[in-house]
């Protein structure tokens, strides 16, 4: 059998957040959903492909960040998981292409490409089954939204179509996504749409992708043109300004989307796998709190040990799909859950209610204390019968550190469909105190309530 | 002796509370309002009460009736038809007021909460032979009352100025009036004001004498004023050394728990609360400065402040009711719910959260 090969783009530190650079302790992908690293989901999805042959984590944040978890990882699945820094952001197929010589070391049949920050299902041996060997399709991976028909583009649609890929693509309305128009029976990538302004489809780009190594040859080629257009260009000024965009790209930085998923549509090249289940974007805190639920609920079927059970008599009384540390202290008479996740070392006092919450390493929440759709970031302290709260529907958070990870800053508009009270590291929330739909920045001490604020 | 007290109209202010009894038959610190009166009246030997009232008086009565037999008064009812003002209503029961003693009578505002000092307020009226007594109160905002100009030192009263622009003095009226029988021959059968019309006569005639209110008061009509009234009442308990005050590891401050309430373990509970009969405090739970009315049920781990819990009302497990929330009678908050100063109608279930200040009809 022919190896394979997957590679997780995890970024680097974001730039232009607000909240930079405030205590940034933990990078994005290593930040807990459902109680594990958010690059882990990924990771287990990989770890059950047929005849993997190594996981490449790529990003350009500091090696000794990945360090601990790429070692503890590797042990744990018996894959060898690298990362591997770029001196600089290249765009993600930028990225494959300057690192194409580790990644071919095993000569794969075939190279999966996930973006860490989405959160689904990942359907990726259904996406190689379809794929004939050895073929030259890129395929994306289409997945579904709650309202709309998903779709995810899949190496198995790979397999079926000869092309250099496939793209895993979802049925959503939003255009905040690379949209995609697709061939309803032969399922290929006709047209692709970087956030259009009008609507082009209701398909979006999954960000998970299954390729042949031609893609390489692809990459190769956008950079080659771009060079001569490069030089061109020296010799009108005139038209440098016409077109500022294409200009500052440097010619080594490729973008899969725009630069390869774009052009190479209705060429016979890329296919699309539409899938049905769960797929979201991992931008804010408020969705860092639903993609936790989203992937809690699927441990349901994957890793139904990794939740935690109660009925309140000899430990605490458990609600719906939970995540506990193992050396987390939860007195039996709290009640947590549904959607909970708590971290390493964290302390749970007597009569202590959580719901829908993200409970960060070290922190302690006292007696009687109530934390709802919130995220309490490492080392905080919640007081006696105090309250750091949001509303059913809205994504909220508290007490966190969450937040410099994601592009948008919170808001309390009606626009976004999440407000996030956020408690971010070490911070005090003294007893009785409540905190509602608000944003705390570190080392704060609250000892008056506050609602809708952000607390410098 | 005999006794007016002013009871009034529907009182609106206290809604929701008064939605279901008369207010002066709302628990404050866990008896009705004009109980507290009525014992204190009794205590200086005043053998008649007369209620002002132009709303609902079979209700008053009926409840009434066993205090009469228990602390042996009697106590009548006098139904204005038309709204009578504040002196009207002295008129209306002129003849309940009047016997052959010739005795003076006390007249009170239902609403105001105090130490009673009638004792006092008799012996200040005997010594400066005039014909009417008033009490006075110091405040700290005398533009928002009708201030009583006096003379310091004899406390003849000089004249009232309403609401003044200037400062003119910081003793308002009070509501406690001590009158001798020739007062009602200076007041007509219509709707007329005590202090406008009728105060200002017998002063110019320097008749009027106005005493001090030693001790607390509050008018306690409207929410916010009945919270802080209970903190004044349970204050001047804790300076009598009273027993009725809670004991205990888990009481903070001052706290009246009523003896046939529950309280569960690990709460908290205080300052500034009272419990009334039939409650049941489950575990875990914490409450300061709050009313908690009959029959009411607070849920494990719930957290109540700065709050009214209407009778037989159950509040849920992690609920949190605080900063003015009212709850009316049987008013049912569902677990983990917040209140932040929701005011709530009676038999009303409240299902999702009130973040704001609001009305729940």
């Amino acid at each position: 059998m022919e190896k394979v090969v997957a590679v997780i783009m995890v970024g680097g530190p974001t730039k232009g957040t607000r909240f930079r650079p405030l205590s940034f302790n933990t990078p994005k992908p290593l930040f807990p959903l459902a109680g594990q690293p958010m690059v882990h989901h990924p990771i287990s999805a990989c770890k059950r492909i047929p005849n993997l042959a190594q996981i490449f984590l790529i990003g350009f944040y500091e090696e000794r960040e990945f360090t601990l978890y790429v070692s503890s990882i590797s042990n744990e699945l018996k894959i060898p998981v690298r990362y591997l820094k770029e001196d600089k952001p290249h765009g993600s197929a930028g990225g494959l292409y300057y690192f194409r010589n580790i990644i071919m070391e095993d000569n794969p049949s075939h190279i999966f490409l996930l973006n860490c920050d989405v959160c689904c299902s990942f359907p990726l041996t259904d996406m190689l089954g379809n794929f004939p060997v050895p073929c030259k399709t890129l395929y994306t991976y289409q997945y579904d939204s709650p309202n709309i028909n998903q779709m995810l583009v899949t190496v198995e649609a790979h397999k079926r179509y000869s092309g250099m890929g496939t793209v895993l693509v979802s049925a959503e309305s939003a255009n905040q996504f690379g949209e995609l128009v697709a061939d309803p029976i032969t399922k290929e990538l006709l047209h692709y749409t970087e956030k259009p302004e009008t609507f082009v489809s209701d398909l979006i780009n999954c960000g998970v992708y299954v390729f042949t190594p031609d893609i390489f040859t692809a990459i190769q080629e956008v950079s080659t043109h771009r060079e001569d257009q490069a030089n061109l260009r020296h010799l009108s000024s005139f038209e440098t300004l016409q077109s500022p965009t294409s200009r500052a790209l440097p010619q080594d930085f490729v973008r899969l989307d725009q630069d390869i998923l774009s052009p190479f549509a209705g060429k016979k090249q890329l296919y699309t796998y539409e899938t049905m289940d769960f797929w979201e974007q991992i931008k804010t805190p408020g969705m860092s709190l639903k993609c936790s639920g989203l992937y809690l609920a699927q441990f349901r079927y994957t890793s139904p040990d990794l939740l935690a059970g109660g009925d309140g008599t000899k430990s605490a009384s458990i609600v719906g799909d939970v995540y506990v540390h193992p050396s987390a202290k939860v007195h039996p008479t709290a009640k947590i859950g549904p959607n909970v996740s708590i971290s390493a070392n964290v302390r749970i006092g007597a009569g202590v209610r959580l719901i829908g919450c993200i409970i960060l390493d070290d922190v302690e929440v006292q007696e009687n204390a109530v934390v709802i759709n919130s995220i309490v970031g490492w080392k905080s302290s919640i007081g006696k019968w105090s309250r750091v709260q949001a509303s059913s529907h809205i994504y909220f958070a508290g007490l966190a550190d969450a937040q410099p990870y994601f592009s948008r800053p919170m808001e309390t508009t009606t626009q976004s469909s999440e407000l996030l009270s956020l408690v971010r590291e070490a911070v005090i929330v003294e007893d009785e105190v409540v905190v509602i739909n608000s944003i705390v920045l570190p080392n704060k001490t609250l000892n008056v309530s506050v609602q809708d604020e952000i607390i410098l | 002796m005999k006794a007016l007290i002013l009871v009034g109209g529907f009182g609106t202010r206290l809604r929701p509370l008064t939605l279901s009894v008369p207010k002066p038959l709302v628990e404050f610190a866990n008896k009705p309002m004009i109980l507290h009166q009525i014992e204190a009246l009794k205590a200086v030997g005043v053998t008649e009460v007369v209620l002002a009232i132009n709303y609902q008086p079979e209700v008053m009565l009926n409840f009434l009736k066993e205090f009469e037999t228990k602390l042996g008064i009697t106590i009548t009812c006098s139904q204005e038809t038309e709204p009578l003002g504040t002196a009207g209503p002295l008129a209306l029961a002129r003849d309940k007021l009047v016997d052959e003693s010739g005795e003076p009578f006390f007249v009170l505002n239902s609403d105001v909460i105090s130490e009673y000092p009638f004792k006092e307020m008799i012996e200040f009226h005997k010594a400066h032979g005039g014909e009417a007594s008033i009490m006075v109160t110091k405040v700290d905002e005398p533009s928002k009352y009708g201030v009583v100009v006096m003379e310091e030192s004899t406390g003849q009263v000089d004249k009232f100025v309403e609401k003044p622009k200037l400062f003119v003095g910081n003793k308002i009226n009070a509501g406690i009036y001590l009158l001798n029988p020739s007062v009602l021959d200076r007041i007509e059968l219509r709707p007329t004001s005590i202090e406008k019309e009728v105060f200002p006569k017998i002063a110019a005639e320097k008749k009027l004498y106005a005493m001090v209110l030693p001790g607390f008061w509050m008018d306690i009509g409207q929410p916010r004023d009945y919270i802080t009234g209970l903190r004044l009442y349970l204050d001047s308990l804790r300076k009598k050394a009273s027993p009725k005050l809670a004991t205990g590891p888990n009481i903070v401050g001052n706290v009246l728990v009523h003896e046939t309430a529950k309280i569960g373990e690990g709460c908290l509970i205080g300052p500034d609360v009272a419990i009334g009969p039939g409650c049941v405090v489950e575990s875990g739970v914490r409450l300061s400065r709050c009313t908690v009315m009959r029959g009411v049920r607070i849920k494990k781990h719930a957290c109540i402040s700065s709050s009214i819990i209407g009778w037989h009302s159950t509040v849920g497990q992690w609920a949190r009711v605080e900063n003015m929330t009212i709850l009316g009678e049987d008013v049912h908050v569902c677990d983990e719910i917040y209140s932040n100063g929701g005011v709530v109608l009676p038999h009303k279930e409240i299902k999702s959260s009130i973040l704001k200040p609001e009305i729940v009809m």
